[in-house]
Formats: structure tokens, C-alpha cells, sequence
């Protein structure tokens, strides 16, 4: 509908947020494990006899070669490969990939370079040659040091090969590494949980995920579930846990994320700072800032390997498709509200376009709920209630921004 | 008019009226094969899952007899569940005759004993008809033992049919000419025609089914209606074969459709008369009596902007049904709303369906209550049906419910169960008497306790086989109190329930436990508690929800996650927010639940 005149003045004061092009970062996707994990949802397949490393390293490359012209002139911040278990390759097809990224894009110096590896998938001195390749960080699947659990969760390595991995990667001279841990494992005891992160605390990762494991659709463990932990004594584990995690000197930065110091993921802090980032590989998900026409473009890679590697790369792209103004203001929330640090109204100006006013009403619906708190001038943060009750206040924003006027 | 036969089949639910109805359109060739869809008479989508009728319908049919004449014959359905007991009536009013049909192998049932008394009364001829001959369990000797010993009309040459095969149809609609008697009246009177229904039509306004008791009703006609005053010219007339056919006049003895241009949708009531402008008659002819609700339940939007739209749906539902009354109701908890009233559960469970249905409501319903006579002891007497306005303890007199006549028929090996389940509901029996392979059951009791979930305890007792009929008798002092229920502290005037005291601590832990299940765990504590005045007789509490927040979110997961939460966000349209406390509909019926577990 078209504004009566008298209304153009305020509705360009109410959309005069402009759209930045944010940080962008980098990521790759490895479809690949030598076993799919039953409680797995990610676009992961059980890995063939031979990996077609060199064509898939190949796919990659044309596939940054297709979106380069997307994000010219603007520096990767990091990159990260992901998966699947992106370890099954070899050091020098990741060193082959890393070398053309260097030659299409520009990356910055200091860029944070991970790769996910999974212990019992890694030979000895390998670490030293990822680290020569360009990665400077890993993130290790150990999950469990409990080998009942180990077994039930469906994963091939065993608490000693956890040891190894870790022992590997620090002599590789690779310092900043994350190890994943879950906790309410199918009857798991608190102590349990505990002991799981002890041994987690004791191997001193720069980095620890610590995920509470969730039936996802699409996963046996969905269709069959396993007896998991109440919800009372999964939130006893979570909350003991932390408390450990703090006495540890981790300090959590999201809803699943702790860090030591100043080695928070960069490559993670950007998604959930509504970042940018490029998605090469099967079913990778890339969202674009294009502030020359003021939109924001999601992609989307198709996902089944065979069918990714056989199509030309422009006919890999699953999807494509500019994100809805209006949606634009959720899917900020969805991310940075998971951040305990919170935004502030420049960064969601900046990230959606959007006025901050427009969503205003519903910052103070959820500050009088007792989800948001306004800590400094424009900063916002979840609350203690809003973390734990996340979901709830994310529902708000479904609604939309109110008082639209298109 | 020697030609016309006017008749209703009176049948239990699944006794196969529809069916027999179905055989009589074929073999008359109202329809083609093609056509057919089978029980063509239950037109409403949800008559049709049911399988039960809810309005009356009418269908004329052609028929060439045996004595090469060709008949007019017109079925008017009847609803055969004994909340609509009050359908049947003006259905029969337009008939000289009904057949009495009864499953040959589950013999006969309250609903057709007091539906055939209503035929007798009104002076209609019984033609009883055995159905279902072709089962293996048909017994028709005792069947129609039963119908001499419980109706008491002779049965012993009752035709043996089958619905279903169509054995012994083409017999019955030779029977049906020779018994039930033409229609009479005088066809130079002036035109007197007795609306049997009315319908709203988006296209053509208003419908009405008629019936012309006198004189002649033509197309093009000036008509003006009985009770308001209000006249019309005739539009269309014409008649259902079931398909609608239009014809140029209705005369005396013919049943038939009249559209006249009647846009409000009150003007064209149900029992009213007919008549034309130019030539009135002098009065208007019987009607119905006024029938009285006796079930009542507010009904509330969830979304309050849908009110508008709620009023217009329940006024035009109104129109077809004559027994929903309704008036604007205020509730504290729940906004604003309507009471509404009804015949009984099933009605209720109907009206609600059709309005999230047919006009895509979405409704929260607080407990069916009764209507209470209250004298004041100022010396006034007044109504309740609600609980919430039942006055202060300290200014009633008397409180007096209302108490009902059940009329209950149950073979002999569960007679047991059926007087245990009457007496744990304040029932006092007055009559017991054994009929051949049925024992007939005649109790006085609480209607409010009928309303709670009589129906569906009766059916487990006696495992379907007892059959059920009620009427109101009498208001009768007992002694109740009002049990409220606090969420937070807050009284919830919609969950208010008027119990009676010896009932009232138990009713009262039962109905906190069930809340205390229905209500999910959410963010925080909900204290649940049931109070008599001042003192609370029983707590539980909702223990608040531990987190809700999705581990994991990288980038790949935004459409995924937003549907996850969309699909939250569904779950909790259907609940009330009181306060910060999201309650789901399930917990305003609460109290139609406490006690059904115990009940088998």
C-alpha cells in the first residue's frame, strides 16, 4: 500500500537504518564420517571406501571461485571446516584449498582457521601438517570420556584416543583448540556429567562446547529414543557443570560455548553476531550482506554429496533468495540473543536495515517479562531468565516488528 | 391430497433410519445411481462423521404403488439422539405418520420410546418396522415382544426389512400408503403453512422448510409471517427430491422449500406461521412450545478481535437451530464472550464444532453448568447459570437444582452396574420393572450430575447397551456450595463449579490434580487451589519449567529453528494467558474430566 504523503517523512525516519556489510567469514563443508552418530542431524554421510578427496577439494575451489564476485574487495575473517568429519582429508588437499582461497580472496592475517577433526579419525603427526596447511585451530568431537557412553552415542573412538588427539594437536604446536562435550547422555548419572567434564578440564582446551544432547528429527536416537536424564536432573548437570566450568576459568560467552581468555570462536561469535559468511560444500548455508542494494541474500548448497559434485557450480545452489525485511529482525535475535554480552541498537540497525524502533515495543514486552534487561544506554542483554527461557523470548519476535509502514 | 403421505421414521442412532431413508430415494429414482452418496439425507459434514441427525430434513419423493397411482411421499428426518428430543417434535408436526423402525437385533431403545410417545401424542399413526433382518443375531419375535411390552403398539404383523439388502422395502412403501393416513385440511381456506425450519443460504437468504396446512402458497405471492408481521413476496418455492426442484405452488398437505427475499435472519422463525398478506388467516397454528436450554457454558474467543466475528456466526447459526440461546457474558479470566445455552452435551460439542469449523473460530469453552433456582433471602427468587454469579452464601435462602426424569433401558446383566452408577449420582429409583429381555429403569436425579459425564459412564457400565431418555421434572433444594479454583492466587471465575457438599472436598483435590496435569510446566511456579468462600480445600502445584533453549544454532539452522519455534508458538495458541500463566482449553473442562477413570 502506498503512504499518503503526509506520511513519507516519518516512514523514511522509521526505515532510515542503513545496512552494513558486516564481518565475513568463511565455511566449508565436509560431508563425510566413517560412521553417522544415531543423535547426528548435520548433512553427514557414512564415508565411502575412497573419499573423492581431489574432486571434492576441486567442487570447493569452483565453488569460491562462483561466489567470489558476491563479497569482492571485503577480507574473510575466518574460516572453518566443518562437517561430517573434515579430518578424513588429507592435510594436503586442505593445504591445496587453503593455498586458492589465498588466491581468490583476500584473508586477513590473523584470520582464525579451524578444523574439525574426530579423535580415532586422525594418524599420528598429522596435526603438524594441518598446522602447516594453515590451521591454527581444532576442534575436537570427544563428546564423552565415558566408553558405555561412548558405545551408545555410536562414536568409534574410545577416552584414550581422546588423550592421543589432544596430545597431538598440542605438540603440533596448535594451542587454541575446542573439545565438544555432551551432557544428559542416555542414563547418565550427574557424576557422570561431571567426570565427563573433569577429564574434559584436565586435557586444558583453550575452548569447550558443552551441549546438552537433544533428540532432533531425522535421527534414530529421534525415532528410538534412549532413556535420557529428566529434565530436572539434566538441568542439575547443566547447572553444576557451570559451576565448574567458571571455577575453571571458562567463561561462558553463549548458550553452549565457554572459553578461556580471549579465545572465544571467532568463526561462531560472527553467526551469532549476525555476520556474513560464504557456504562452500554440500548443503552449505552462506548468508550475504549486499549494502549496494540493501538486502540480504541466503544460499543454499545442494546436499547430497554425489548429486553436489556431479552439477556444474552455478547449478549447485540449492536455494537462493533475499531474506524478507520483516524476517530480518528475528533471525538477528535468533543469533545474538544467544550471546550473554547481548547487542546493542547500532548493531542491529547496522545488521538489518531495520529501525531499531520498530522493535522496540517488543525489547520492552520482554524487559517487563524479565527476559531482556537494557544494561547501558542502547546495549540489551538476555537475562538470566532470558538465557534460560531463550526460546520464549525469541518467540516474541515472530510477531514481527511492529507498526510497519510500507 | 388423497395422493400425499407425510411421514417421519423415528430410529435409534445406528438403527439404520439413514439407510432406509437412502432405499426409499432409489427405488422412487429421486436420484441417480451415479448420485448416490451414501446417507443422503445427513447433509452436514459433520451429521455425516457422526452419523447421527442433527436437523430435520425433507426429501419428496415420487412414487408409483402397486395400485398404479403415483404418490407423493414426504420424509422429514427426525434426529435421533435424545438431546434433540425437541427437533423431533416439529418434525412430527408436519406428519400424519411415522415408522417406527427398530434393529431387529438390538430391540428397542429409550431415545424411540420417547420419540414415539411424541408421535402418539400428536396424534400420528405408528407404523412399526423391523430392521436389519439380514444380521445373524436378529431376533424378531423378541424385538417385537419388546415393542407391545415397552411401547405398548401392537407389532405382531411388523414388516421384516433389510435397509441394507433392500429385502422387504419395496413391502414397507405399499404398507406405508395403506397405513399412514393423506394429509387433511381445506384447500380454499386461507393459506396457513407452518415453518419446520429455517435456514440461512449466502445466496438466497433465507430458506424455509414448510409445511401448508391449509389453502395454497404460489410463487409471486405476498406472504407475510405470523409472529412479526413482516411481509415478503415469494421468490421460489419448490420441493427436495433431494435435489431441489422448483415448482409454481405449494397446496394443501405439500411440503416444500419457500425462499422470499427474508435477509434477517430472524425473520423467518421456526414454528411460525405462514400466511398470506392479502388474505390472512385468523390464526396462527400451534407452533411448538418454547423449548427450554438446560445446559449452559460460556464460550470466548482466544483471540479477542475474533469477537465480532463470534456474534455474527452464533446469530447465524441461531437461525438453524432455534435451541441455541446465547447472550453476551463478561468473564474476568477469559474476556469477552457469550453464554450460551443448550440442549444437553452433545448439542454443546455440536455448536462448538460448527463454529470452529464453518466460520474458523477458535474458542475457549468454560464447564457446562445447569441453571440453578436461587431464592434470596431478601425474597426473591432468580436463575443462575453461571457459577460465577452465584450471590454470596450469606444471602441465599433456598438453592435449588434441577432435578430430571431418566428413563433408562438396560438388559438384565447390567442392571447392576446402571443402578450403581445412578446412585453414586444422587439418583433415587421409582420404578423398576422387567420387560421380557430389558429391565426398564426410572430414576429422579440431579441434572447437574447428568451433565458431568453421565452419558459416556452409562455406555462403559453396561457396555453400550443400556439406552437413555431424560425430561426436566422439578427445581429441588440441596445443598450445594460454590467450589472456586485460584491459579496464583487469582480466582478464575470460568473455572468456578457449583457442587454439592458432600462431594464438594473431593471434587475439589480431584479437579486441582487435573489441572495440575493439564497445565504444562512453564516458566514459572503456577499454585493451583480449590476454595469453598475463604478456605481453600486443596493445593498442588505446577512446578516451573528448568529452561526451553535450543543447544545448538550455527548458521545453517535460521528456517529450521524459526519453524521449530513457529510450531511452539502454534502449541500455545489454543491457551489463555491469565497473568503470566498460559492455561490450555482442556483446563475449563477439567471438571467433565475429574472422575472418569474411576468410572469403569
Amino acid at each position: 500500500m502506498r503512504s499518503a504523503p503526509g506520511l513519507d517523512v516519518r516512514s523514511n525516519a522509521l526505515s532510515a537504518a542503513v545496512l552494513v556489510e558486516p564481518p565475513l567469514s568463511l565455511y566449508v563443508h565436509m560431508p563425510w564420517c566413517v560412521r553417522k552418530c544415531p543423535y547426528c542431524d548435520f548433512n553427514s554421510y557414512t564415508a565411502p571406501a575412497q573419499v573423492p578427496q581431489r574432486a571434492y577439494i576441486d567442487a570447493l575451489i569452483a565453488d569460491l571461485e562462483h561466489d567470489r564476485d558476491l563479497v569482492r574487495g571485503r577480507p574473510i575473517v575466518s574460516i572453518f571446516f566443518g562437517g561430517g568429519t573434515p579430518s578424513l582429508f588429507a592435510p594436503e588437499e586442505i593445504a591445496r584449498f587453503l593455498t586458492a582461497v589465498q588466491d581468490l580472496v583476500e584473508v586477513a592475517p590473523d584470520a582464525e582457521v579451524t578444523l574439525e577433526a574426530n579423535p580415532g579419525s586422525v594418524e599420528r603427526g598429522l596435526f603438524r601438517e594441518y598446522r602447516a596447511a594453515g590451521i591454527n585451530r581444532i576442534s575436537l568431537g570427544a563428546q564423552t570420556f565415558n566408553p558405555q557412553h561412548l558405545r551408545r552415542l555410536g562414536r568409534i573412538h574410545g577416552p584414550a584416543e581422546i588423550a592421543n588427539a589432544v596430545d597431538e594437536i598440542v605438540r603440533s604446536g596448535i594451542e587454541n583448540f575446542n573439545l565438544d562435550i555432551m551432557y544428559a547422555l542416555p542414563e547418565q548419572s550427574v557424576i557422570e556429567a561431571l567426570a565427563d567434564l573433569d577429564a574434559a578440564l584436565a586435557l586444558a582446551p583453550t575452548h569447550i562446547s558443552h551441549y546438552q544432547l537433544t533428540l532432533e528429527p531425522g535421527t534414530v536416537f529421534y525415532h528410538r529414543p534412549p532413556p535420557l536424564p529428566d529434565s530436572d536432573t539434566a538441568w542439575e548437570m547443566q547447572q553444576r557443570c557451570q559451576e565448574r566450568l567458571a571455577c575453571a576459568g571458562y567463561l561462558q560467552y553463549e548458550v553452549s560455548a565457554y572459553a578461556r581468555d580471549a579465545y572465544r570462536c571467532a568463526h561462531n561469535l560472527n553467526y551469532w553476531r549476525f555476520g556474513d559468511y560464504l557456504g562452500l560444500g554440500a548443503g552449505a548455508h552462506g548468508k550475504i550482506t549486499r549494502a549496494a542494494e540493501q538486502m540480504v541474500l541466503r544460499t543454499v548448497r545442494v546436499r547430497q554429496p554425489r548429486v553436489y559434485l556431479q552439477r556444474a557450480p552455478e547449478m549447485r545452489l540449492d536455494e537462493r533468495r533475499r531474506v524478507a525485511r520483516e524476517e530480518l529482525p528475528f533471525e538477528f535475535m535468533l543469533n545474538v540473543l544467544r550471546l550473554h554480552e547481548g547487542f546493542d541498537e547500532l548493531l542491529f540497525e547496522s545488521r538489518t536495515g531495520v529501525s531499531f524502533r520498530e522493535v522496540a515495543p517488543i525489547m520492552e514486552k520482554a524487559r517487563v517479562l524479565g527476559l531482556l534487561e537494557c544494561v547501558s544506554q542502547r546495549t540489551w542483554r538476555p537475562t538470566e531468565l532470558g538465557r534460560r527461557f531463550l526460546n520464549d523470548l525469541l518467540t516474541l519476535f515472530l510477531e514481527g516488528p511492529k507498526n510497519v509502514i510500507q | 391430497m388423497n395422493l400425499i403421505r407425510n411421514f417421519s421414521i423415528i430410529a435409534h442412532v445406528d438403527h439404520g433410519k439413514s439407510t432406509l431413508a437412502d432405499r426409499f430415494i432409489q427405488l422412487c429414482g429421486g436420484l441417480q445411481q451415479r448420485e448416490m452418496e451414501d446417507q443422503v439425507l445427513d447433509s452436514m459434514a459433520l451429521e455425516r462423521e457422526r452419523g447421527i441427525t442433527i436437523k430435520a430434513q425433507s426429501v419428496s419423493l415420487n412414487y408409483r404403488a402397486r395400485d398404479g397411482q403415483v404418490y407423493e411421499l414426504n420424509l422429514i428426518d427426525t434426529p435421533g439422539h435424545v438431546d434433540f428430543s425437541y427437533e423431533v417434535s416439529r418434525s412430527l408436526a408436519a406428519c400424519e405418520g411415522a415408522l417406527l423402525v427398530v434393529d431387529a437385533a438390538q430391540g428397542v431403545e429409550a431415545q424411540s420410546v420417547a420419540n414415539c410417545y411424541t408421535a402418539i401424542e400428536q396424534g400420528l399413526e405408528v407404523v412399526p418396522v423391523l430392521n436389519k433382518i439380514d444380521l445373524p443375531s436378529a431376533d424378531p419375535e423378541r424385538v417385537i415382544h419388546e415393542i407391545e411390552e415397552i411401547i405398548g403398539i401392537e407389532a405382531k404383523d411388523a414388516l421384516r426389512v433389510s435397509a441394507k439388502t433392500g429385502e422387504n422395502v419395496p413391502e414397507l412403501l405399499e404398507e406405508l400408503i395403506r397405513r399412514i393416513p393423506p394429509p387433511k385440511g381445506d384447500p380454499d381456506a386461507p393459506l396457513q403453512a407452518l415453518i419446520i425450519d429455517s435456514w440461512f443460504d449466502n445466496y438466497v437468504g433465507v430458506v424455509s422448510l414448510v409445511r401448508v396446512m391449509n389453502g395454497a402458497l404460489h410463487k409471486g405471492a405476498k406472504i407475510r409471517v405470523w409472529s412479526t408481521g413482516r411481509t415478503y413476496t415469494v421468490d421460489k418455492l419448490g420441493k427436495f427430491t433431494p435435489k431441489s426442484v422448483e415448482t409454481e405452488a405449494l397446496t394443501t398437505g405439500e411440503v416444500g422449500f419457500v425462499i422470499a427475499g427474508i435477509k434477517d435472519i430472524d425473520g423467518a422463525p421456526v414454528g411460525d406461521t405462514i400466511t398470506l398478506d392479502n388474505k390472512p388467516c385468523s390464526a396462527p397454528l400451534a407452533g411448538f412450545k418454547q423449548v427450554q436450554p438446560r445446559v449452559f457454558a460460556g464460550l470466548f474467543p482466544v483471540r479477542s478481535d475474533d469477537y465480532e466475528a463470534f456474534r455474527d456466526a452464533l446469530a447465524k447459526l441461531k437461525l438453524n437451530d432455534s435451541a441455541l440461546h446465547y447472550e453476551p457474558e463478561v468473564s474476568a479470566a477469559l474476556g469477552y464472550g457469550f453464554r450460551c445455552g443448550f440442549l444437553g452435551l452433545l448439542h454443546m460439542d455440536i455448536v462448538q464444532e460448527r463454529l470452529e469449523r464453518e466460520y474458523d473460530l477458535e474458542l475457549i469453552t468454560s464447564a457446562p453448568t445447569v441453571v440453578y433456582e436461587v431464592v434470596k433471602t431478601d425474597g426473591s427468587t432468580l436463575y443462575v447459570d453461571n457459577p460465577a454469579k452465584l450471590p454470596p452464601q450469606n444471602e441465599i435462602e433456598d438453592l435449588r437444582e434441577p432435578i430430571i426424569t431418566a428413563n433408562i433401558l438396560v438388559p438384565p446383566q447390567h442392571v447392576g452396574g446402571v443402578i450403581k452408577l445412578c446412585t453414586e449420582k444422587r439418583g433415587r429409583q421409582t420404578k423398576m420393572q422387567y420387560l421380557g429381555s430389558q429391565v426398564s429403569l426410572q430414576y429422579e436425579m440431579p441434572l447437574a450430575e447428568v451433565v458431568l459425564d453421565f452419558f459416556d459412564r452409562l455406555k462403559s457400565v453396561s457396555r453400550g447397551f443400556a439406552s437413555f431418555d431424560y425430561e426436566f421434572k422439578c427445581f429441588e433444594s440441596a445443598p450445594l456450595v460454590k467450589l472456586d479454583i485460584l491459579i496464583n492466587g487469582e480466582r478464575v471465575d470460568a473455572l468456578s463449579v457449583i457442587v454439592h457438599k458432600d462431594n464438594a472436598y473431593q471434587r475439589g483435590r480431584e479437579l486441582v490434580d487435573k489441572l495440575q496435569e493439564l497445565i504444562p510446566r512453564q516458566m514459572f511456579e503456577v499454585a493451583v487451589q480449590a476454595a469453598i468462600g475463604n478456605h481453600v480445600i486443596a493445593r498442588a502445584t505446577v512446578k516451573a519449567l528448568r529452561k526451553n533453549v535450543t543447544a545448538k544454532c550455527y548458521g545453517g539452522d535460521v528456517t529450521r529453528k524459526r519453524k521449530l519455534l513457529e510450531k511452539q508458538k502454534e502449541g500455545k495458541k489454543r491457551m489463555k494467558q491469565l497473568g503470566t500463566v498460559e492455561i490450555p482449553q482442556e483446563a475449563f473442562l477439567a471438571v467433565l474430566q475429574v472422575g472418569k477413570e474411576k468410572g469403569s
